[in-house]
């Protein structure tokens, strides 16, 4: 019994800690103006103390559609090539897949809207473009070692009981794998949840653009403002994501 | 009925199977056996197809294997493994439902099957159905393992060395219970392993192979007293040869009538004398053996029967004879399923007649 408690005892925790900072991170997003008299006493110098060229809430809902629109392709494309490369006409790509998506991720986000920025001008695709091949290779490492993990055993045992190989991929390979690729898509959101706030160097809006406006315009007031959100927004979806993780674990 | 016909498998130019040709009737019990990498697992999974054969043909009844869908194939054939492959996100009932399912039962018939099975290896289903495999020990885990294989009811059983990976105690368990679950459904069994002594027990016929060749294809007996070549006798073992002759002799082969005691009271417990005899109570239940232990300086004359040192009728000889030297006595009382005397086995009959072959083969 009392073990039982002291396991329960940290879920329930961070149960608590993701109800409370999502609404901390809701009531933030909606009345940041009301904290302007705090902001005023703590930079009194600040001639404009609180950002106020778009709402925090258009701000936000921007930054998770880059995060979202991003994150599904990474996604798509790469539990794809995790499921390709894991197939037997497709083992011999593993090598280059994985390197490819490594490669992916050496570039540095930057460095990616600088190439892409002069082929596809300013603004939302160039920033998709270098979101998602940052966040490619965590779900193709993950999809690669999740279903590495499914015992040959536990495969010979499916096909011998007649399931087809969809079948055994649906109703074996993937729910035994599911854990593991979940861990890399939420390694590979809060990536991109981070990473969407240079988007804003190119013009494209979100959590970043108070950033790098009170950055430019050396103003604190409007980085702290954008910092905390961003920093908000990854930590709750962090937990949300170890929720869902813990819900496709598999014999506890 | 299975049959084999010149099966060959060969790998990279290799041949791992060579010309294998045996015929599996209906309701026996087939072993497979040979040492590592003498082609027995590769010759099972040519079987349901899970490794393509190079050349030769299946036959499983009348049809040719070769002919049908894999997967519809599969259906048909059980098939168990060593360490289960038992699916660990699904519940017991979930994982032994695997077959039906793919087969389209109903749910109603699905659920009663499940629940014939789990009480035919005497799990209770109210306890086991929603249970999942890392709750279960290794030998309940083995037991849904064989469960699942005979869901659908199918035609032939495989196991690939299904008792590999349980302790000595658990499998010799399973064992028996397998020889059991064999008799009550009269499956055709095709099984591999590479413990002599697991094949000598449960088998009504052994093939062996070594290096991807059929050596011998018989009746455990005939195998241990006619050995086809060198191979075959030092794969059985020497050492122990006369034991496991034994393991294939049952003790109402060498059963004799009991001598039973009118007046226990005035029995002469003389130490030097070789007489002994039984003292039942009225419901002819053995209460005690007078005189006859193992050496004739022991002590206690008169030696309490009790359940460790009893045999039954189908009882293995080896066992027998092992429980008389453990409890140091020279006879065993024989009982039936009511605890009563119903004759007695001696170390000498052991020794002594050897049971005609008839006699023998006819527990195969």
């Amino acid at each position: 019994m009392m073990r039982a408690m002291t396991l329960r005892a940290p879920t329930q925790t961070r149960t608590w800690l993701l109800i409370t900072l999502s609404i901390l991170l809701v009531v933030l997003v909606l009345f940041m103006e009301e904290l302007k008299p705090l902001f005023e006493w703590v930079f009194p110098d600040l001639r404009s103390p609180l950002y106020d060229r778009e709402s925090f809430l258009q701000l936000t809902l921007d930054h998770l559609l880059l995060v979202l629109v991003s994150s599904i392709i990474s996604v798509s494309v790469g539990v794809g090539a995790g499921l390709f490369v894991t197939r037997r006409n497709g083992r011999e790509f593993e090598p280059l897949v994985s390197s490819l998506a490594a490669i992916g991720q050496t570039f540095p986000p930057a460095a990616v809207l600088a190439i892409v920025v002069p082929l596809a001008g300013f603004g939302f695709i160039p920033t998709i473009v270098a979101l998602t091949l940052y966040g490619l290779l965590p779900v193709v490492q993950n999809t690669i070692a999740g279903l590495g993990t499914v015992p040959a055993t536990t495969l010979e045992a499916a096909r011998g009981t007649g399931m087809s190989r969809t079948q055994v991929l649906l109703r074996v390979e993937l729910p035994l794998a599911m854990r593991v690729i979940i861990a890399g898509v939420r390694v590979s959101v809060i990536i991109n949840i981070g990473t969407a706030t240079i988007g804003s160097t190119v013009g494209a809006q979100s959590l970043g653009t108070p950033i790098i406006a009170g950055l430019v315009g050396n103003n604190i007031a409007y980085v702290i403002q954008g910092a905390v959100l961003v920093g908000l927004l990854a930590i709750v979806t962090d937990l949300f994501f170890e929720r869902l993780e813990r819900r496709f674990s598999v014999g506890g | 009925m299975i049959e084999l016909q010149g099966l060959t498998k060969t790998y990279a130019g290799k041949d791992v199977v060579k010309d294998v040709s045996l015929r599996i009737e209906s309701g026996e019990f087939g072993v497979l056996i040979g040492p590592s990498g003498c082609g027995k697992s590769t010759t099972l999974r040519m079987i349901n197809r899970l490794i393509p054969l190079t050349q030769g043909r299946i036959f499983l009844g009348e049809e040719d294997v070769t002919e049908l869908p894999a997967e519809q194939l599969r259906r048909r054939i059980g098939y168990a493994i060593q360490s289960t492959g038992l699916f660990p996100h699904w519940t017991v009932a979930e994982n032994i439902a695997v077959v039906p399912g793919l087969l389209k039962w109903d749910k109603s018939r699905t659920s009663q099957r499940v629940d014939e099975l789990l009480n035919l290896f005497h799990l209770d289903a109210g306890e086991f159905r929603d249970k999942y495999p890392h709750q279960l020990s290794g030998g309940q885990a083995q037991r849904v393992g064989v469960a699942r294989a005979l869901a659908a009811d199918p035609e032939v059983l495989l196991m690939d060395e299904p008792f590999g990976a349980v302790d000595p105690l658990t499998r010799d368990v399973l064992q028996n219970e397998m020889l059991r679950v064999h008799q009550q459904t009269g499956k055709t069994i095709v099984f591999v392993t590479h413990d002599m002594d697991e094949a000598l027990k449960l088998a009504s016929r052994i093939a062996i192979l070594n290096a991807g060749r059929l050596v011998q294809y018989d009746r455990p007996i005939e195998l241990l007293t006619q050995p086809a070549d060198d191979f075959v006798r030092s794969f059985i073992g020497k050492a122990d040869l006369g034991l496991k002759l034994l393991s294939r002799r049952w003790v109402h082969q060498y059963q004799q009538p009991a001598r039973v005691l009118e007046h226990p009271a005035s029995f002469d417990n003389d130490a030097a004398s070789a007489a002994y005899g039984w003292e039942v109570d009225a419901q002819g239940r053995a209460l005690c053996l007078h005189g006859g232990r193992l050496h004739a300086d022991e002590n206690e004359q008169r030696t309490q029967v009790t359940h460790e040192w009893t045999a039954t009728p189908d009882m293995t000889m080896k066992e027998a004879l092992s429980r008389m030297v453990w409890f140091r006595v020279m006879v065993l009382p024989v009982l039936d399923d009511k605890e009563r005397l119903v004759g007695e086995v001696a170390m000498q009959g052991v020794m002594g007649h050897e049971p005609s072959k008839q006699q023998a083969l006819g527990q195969e």
